[in-house]
């Protein structure tokens, strides 16, 4: 199945998209052709424990996950999986926290913690590593980033051959019709965050593009 | 280790309050002119009155001019060196209509730190009630200020 790892609603203090547009938008890509199961929000610095969209998913027919994407010492993580206990240990504001911690308590507390958008100039994992940090526990990467700028994905690219790591696709869609642009095809079916940590231990995935996602059957 | 930002923490939960600002029909003319509005309802009272309402109504993006009006203090935000306006975005609940009289009151919302491209920057966010003669809410201004390093 297709899930968009990576996107911000309103919830995050640079989107304007609401989750209600993006299952919406999403209805028009398959329209198209495209397949699209489900999205994964994933808000800044923050995790909505209040925000059900269990309503908006089942009348759209649109998985709807919640994670987190934080900013560390070393660029934005994606974090699935998030339980009280780990927002209890991890300060999810603190833009300094130190993303080998993270991607630590996060195990310890059955989440998964990863780094987005890895080639991206100036913040990504990429540079640090060219810095001589290094990261034993990263063994997956957002390969695909929709909101890259060139240059970016390819260093992402660069990244995966060099140090063999697995690779998921997000869109970072922060507007309505930039959802789905990136996905992740998973084997396994996915219907609540618990799975979809599972999914990524499972090593069983792949990025894709949303224009490599076609079923052929789009109506006009 | 955490990033503490500092700052002057003991203005959350203090109002700052401004008006009233009377919302004269050359206010709402200099308004249309600056953004370009043609709708009816904004330019005169038959207009206003075809599309339902009771009289000549101010385009919804006045009070993001007028809360520019409010006095705010310094939050002592203590990061960085170059302060830049970061956005603005209002949320209008109810007509303003010409011949109101609207009062704001502002109240810092947050201050966060974040990281991009750009490096770390610092957010100071204000929101802002815009209130009718009527004690009705006609509109909820929200606007950002960042610090960059």
């Amino acid at each position: 199945m297709y899930l968009d790892m990576h996107s911000h609603s309103v919830s995050s203090d640079d989107s304007r998209a609401t989750v209600e547009q993006y299952v919406k938008w999403i209805q028009v890509l398959r329209k198209r052709g495209h397949t699209v199961d489900g999205i994964v929000l994933t808000e800044h610095r923050k995790f909505d424990f209040d925000k059900d969209y269990s309503d908006l998913a089942t009348q759209y027919d649109v998985l709807v996950l919640k994670g987190s994407e934080l900013d560390t010492r070393y660029g934005h993580f994606l974090v699935y999986g998030v339980t009280e206990a780990l927002t209890q240990e991890i300060d999810f504001g603190d833009v300094r926290m130190d993303a080998r911690a993270l991607m630590q308590a996060a195990r310890q507390h059955d989440a998964i913690a990863l780094p987005a958008h890895p080639g991206r100039f100036g913040i990504g994992l990429t540079d640090y590593i060219d810095q001589g940090e290094s990261f034993d526990d990263v063994e997956i990467v957002e390969r695909f980033n929709g909101g890259s700028r060139p240059g970016e994905n390819e260093r992402a690219d660069e990244l995966c051959d060099s140090h063999n790591l697995l690779g998921i696709g997000g869109s970072d869609a922060h507007l309505t019709s930039h959802i789905a642009t990136c996905m992740t095809d998973f084997k396994a079916p996915i219907r609540k965050e618990t799975d979809l940590v599972e999914a990524l231990l499972s090593k069983e995935f792949q990025p894709v593009w949303l224009k490599d996602v076609l079923t052929g059957d789009a109506s006009t | 280790m955490a990033m503490e930002l500092d700052y002057d923490r003991s203005l959350y939960g203090v109002e700052h309050q401004a008006g009233p600002f009377e919302i004269t029909d050359e206010i709402i003319d200099r308004a249309n002119s600056s953004t370009g509005e043609t709708g009816a309802a904004f330019r005169s009272d038959e207009g206003a009155k075809e599309a339902g309402y009771r009289g000549r109504i101010a385009p919804p993006t006045l009070c993001c001019i007028l809360v520019r009006q409010v006095s705010l203090p310094d939050v002592k935000v203590k990061f960085g060196k170059t302060q830049m306006h970061a956005g603005q975005r209002v949320e209008p609940k109810a007509p303003v209509y010409a011949g109101d009289l609207l009062t704001a009151s502002s109240h810092l919302k947050d201050v966060y730190a974040k990281t991009g491209r750009s490096g770390t920057m610092v957010f100071v966010v204000w929101e802002t009630t815009f209130t009718n003669q009527d004690g009705q809410v006609v509109a909820e201004v929200q606007e950002s200020f960042a610090k960059r390093e």
